[in-house]
């Protein structure tokens, strides 16, 4: 790209503009510290405050330069030659933290809408008209389901939630409370891990199977990072081989990629790891004939017994 | 001097400024940066630097001579100064678990614009947050390594109107064409990325898998004036489908359904854009389907709980749908 080089020195300037307002703000945290707020490597952080001791205003007498130093491994700033204060953000910078919210499809009430709605002040007025534009540009929100930025909320404030949750292969809705541990996304669906106190068990639980959900007062200790994570559905031993109609096999290859193995006449076939029966069947269900199961013979028969049912037969 | 060292030196001088600074004290202050040479060149050094300082959010101005004062160029400090007040510790948390979740997916466009936003809101939090927890997959496609850099690229041209000319990849023609697209937005939907613009070589509104894109270049020519204009009228969402049912293959058929059960109340997470009725036990809703097998399909997948009650088209082919299904899955697999 043409203009890499001026992207390159535009980030390393807007870096610099906050890297003393930082260390001003935030005096005597360790290189590493700052390095990690700043993303930044530790010899990246380094070199920039190196140059920053070659800046100054004029006249350019000793003191007019910008005095920050490190002193026993930690970053002080004494003079800082009023750039003491960030500059706001500027309209592309608001533009993708809005968006990023969007992702999380917050709704009125949440502290993600309420953040969304300072977001917009904390822009210059200049940038406003230019903002709004650019969000218009940008269309995310209609991923989310309707409970993810409550979640989000939840799992950050480390707060109990009570949610209806409706179990697929039982086909019954029950309440639950449980300490949201992580939210994540797979394959266009998301998950929540989380400690089910009602079963005493870790579990995951899908979010477009959850019907009411409330955040509770009720605060709980933050678990250590990774601890009882259930096992992620790909991770599982026993696979399902299904294969696909000739039609069907650009859009395989595309999202299977090596791993979907091109049959004589074209149909393709790949090994699924994923989730349950109760989710294998609805999956291939939803192909509409275009899909089968080659093996096991039990998942082909939970799926000849799901498409029966739909025509009045009892298999 | 270095370019960084000279444009730091001057936010310092603007920020530290009282009264309006001239050009000529401007020149007399980096006598070796804009005093040496041509005057003509030194000025437009001094336009290119202004004009970086402008998008680094610096809100610099030429004030015209007042009655005490000479003319000269200004800074409004309050304007310039991320403030303090406003977001609340837990409209800030959630805000970088957003942020950062957005971040670590990888296909995210504005990357670089995010994670300097990101570091923003680290300045007003303090450092040593939480890890956010919230981890999201975007793009989840095996050919989707060149995604990250293509989302900034045409993000670029979006923000700045420029337009684009791309080879795309259709895998059901399975031929590559090559197009000139004014890209109007980007659109995420069920993990993948669109471009939705303005096709030259169709001469129409079309929307393209940004993961599908197999070559792109932005123009370079006159980078500060647009190549296009967006119409007034128009909105992304009317341009990509969320759901299978709504590529636009036939005309709309308005299809009724219920769900009863434990799918009552999954109505609106199940059918966003259904029109649901009631909240009884059994709901009914109306779906507009401009692909009606896709439609059905989804349905089927739904279980007993979901039934189709019209129109009679509709049943028939849900009927022979799940028939062949039934049979496909009958005794030992064939081959």
């Amino acid at each position: 790209m043409a203009d890499a080089g001026r992207t390159q020195a535009h980030e390393r300037l807007r870096r610099l503009l906050l890297l003393v307002p930082y260390v001003s703000k935030h005096p005597g945290l360790t290189v590493d510290e700052v390095a990690k707020a700043l993303g930044l490597t530790r010899e990246g952080l380094l070199e920039d405050l190196d140059l920053l001791t070659l800046v100054g205003r004029p006249p350019f007498s000793p003191d007019d330069y910008v005095d920050v130093y490190v002193e026993d491994d930690r970053v002080w700033v004494d003079l800082d030659q009023r750039l003491s204060t960030p500059p706001r953000l500027t309209a592309a910078e608001g533009v993708a933290l809005a968006a990023a919210a969007a992702l999380l499809g917050p709704r009125p009430g949440d502290a993600l809408h309420g953040a969304l709605a300072k977001l917009e002040q904390v822009l210059p007025k200049g940038a406003r008209e230019q903002y709004r534009a650019l969000a218009q540009r940008l269309d995310l929100a209609a991923d989310a389901p309707p409970d993810l930025a409550a979640l989000s909320q939840a799992v950050v404030e480390h707060r109990e939630v009570a949610l209806d949750y409706f179990t697929a292969g039982t086909g019954v809705t029950e309440r639950r409370v449980v300490q949201p541990h992580e939210l994540f996304s797979h394959r266009g669906t998301w998950y929540l891990s989380a400690h089910c106190l009602t079963r005493g068990d870790e579990r995951l639980f899908r979010l477009d199977r959850i019907a009411k959900l409330e955040l509770t007062e009720q605060r709980f200790e933050a678990p250590a990072k990774g601890a009882g994570r259930p096992v992620p559905p790909e991770s599982r031993e026993q696979g399902a081989r299904v294969r696909f109609s000739p039609k069907l096999s650009a859009w395989v290859q595309e999202r299977f990629g090596a791993a979907a193995s091109v049959l004589p006449g074209g149909a393709v076939e790949v090994e699924i790891r994923d989730d349950n029966e109760a989710w294998l069947t609805r999956w291939v269900l939803s192909f509409g004939g275009e899909a089968v199961v080659v093996a096991p013979e039990s998942a082909r028969a939970a799926i000849a017994k799901a498409a029966g049912a739909a025509i009045g037969l009892e298999s | 001097m270095d370019r960084t060292e000279r444009l730091l030196d001057l936010v310092a001088l603007f920020l530290d400024a009282d009264a309006p600074v001239s050009w000529a004290d401007i020149r007399g202050a980096f006598p070796e940066d804009y005093g040496v040479g041509p005057s003509e060149a030194n000025e437009r050094k001094f336009e290119r630097d202004k004009a970086e300082l402008l998008e680094l959010g610096l809100p610099l101005s030429f004030v015209p001579p007042g009655d005490d004062l000479p003319s000269g160029y200004v800074v409004d400090r309050e304007a310039y100064a991320l403030p303090e007040a406003g977001l609340k510790p837990d409209e800030l948390a959630v805000l970088y678990a957003a942020g950062s979740a957005a971040l670590a997916s990888g296909a995210f466009p504005g990357a670089q614009d995010l994670a300097h936003a990101l570091r923003q809101r680290g300045f007003l939090a303090g450092p040593n947050q939480p890890d956010p927890r919230v981890r999201l997959e975007l793009g989840g496609l095996a050919q989707g390594h060149e995604l990250p850099q293509r989302l900034e690229q045409l993000w670029a041209a979006v923000s700045t109107r420029k337009k684009v000319e791309l080879e795309y990849h259709s895998p059901h023609t399975r031929q590559t064409t090559r197009r000139t697209v004014d890209p109007y937005g980007l659109a995420l939907r069920r993990g993948v990325w669109n471009l939705v613009g303005h096709c030259h070589l169709r001469q129409g509104i079309r929307t393209f898998h940004v993961h599908r894109v197999r070559a792109l270049s932005v123009n370079a020519a006159k980078p500060k004036s647009p190549d296009f204009e967006v119409p007034a009228a128009f909105r992304l969402d009317d341009y990509v489908a969320t759901w299978p049912w709504q590529h636009r293959f036939h005309p709309p058929v308005e299809v009724t359904l219920t769900l009863s059960g434990a799918l009552a109340p999954l109505a609106d997470s199940l059918f966003p854009k259904g029109c649901a009725q009631g909240t009884g036990p059994t709901r009914a809703l109306t779906v507009p389907a401009t692909d009606l097998d896709a439609l059905l399909a989804y349905v089927l997948s739904l279980g007993p709980q979901a039934k189709v009650t019209g129109p009679d088209d509709a049943l028939q082919r849900l009927r022979a749908m799940a028939t062949k299904v039934h049979q496909a899955h009958q005794g030992a697999a064939r081959g």
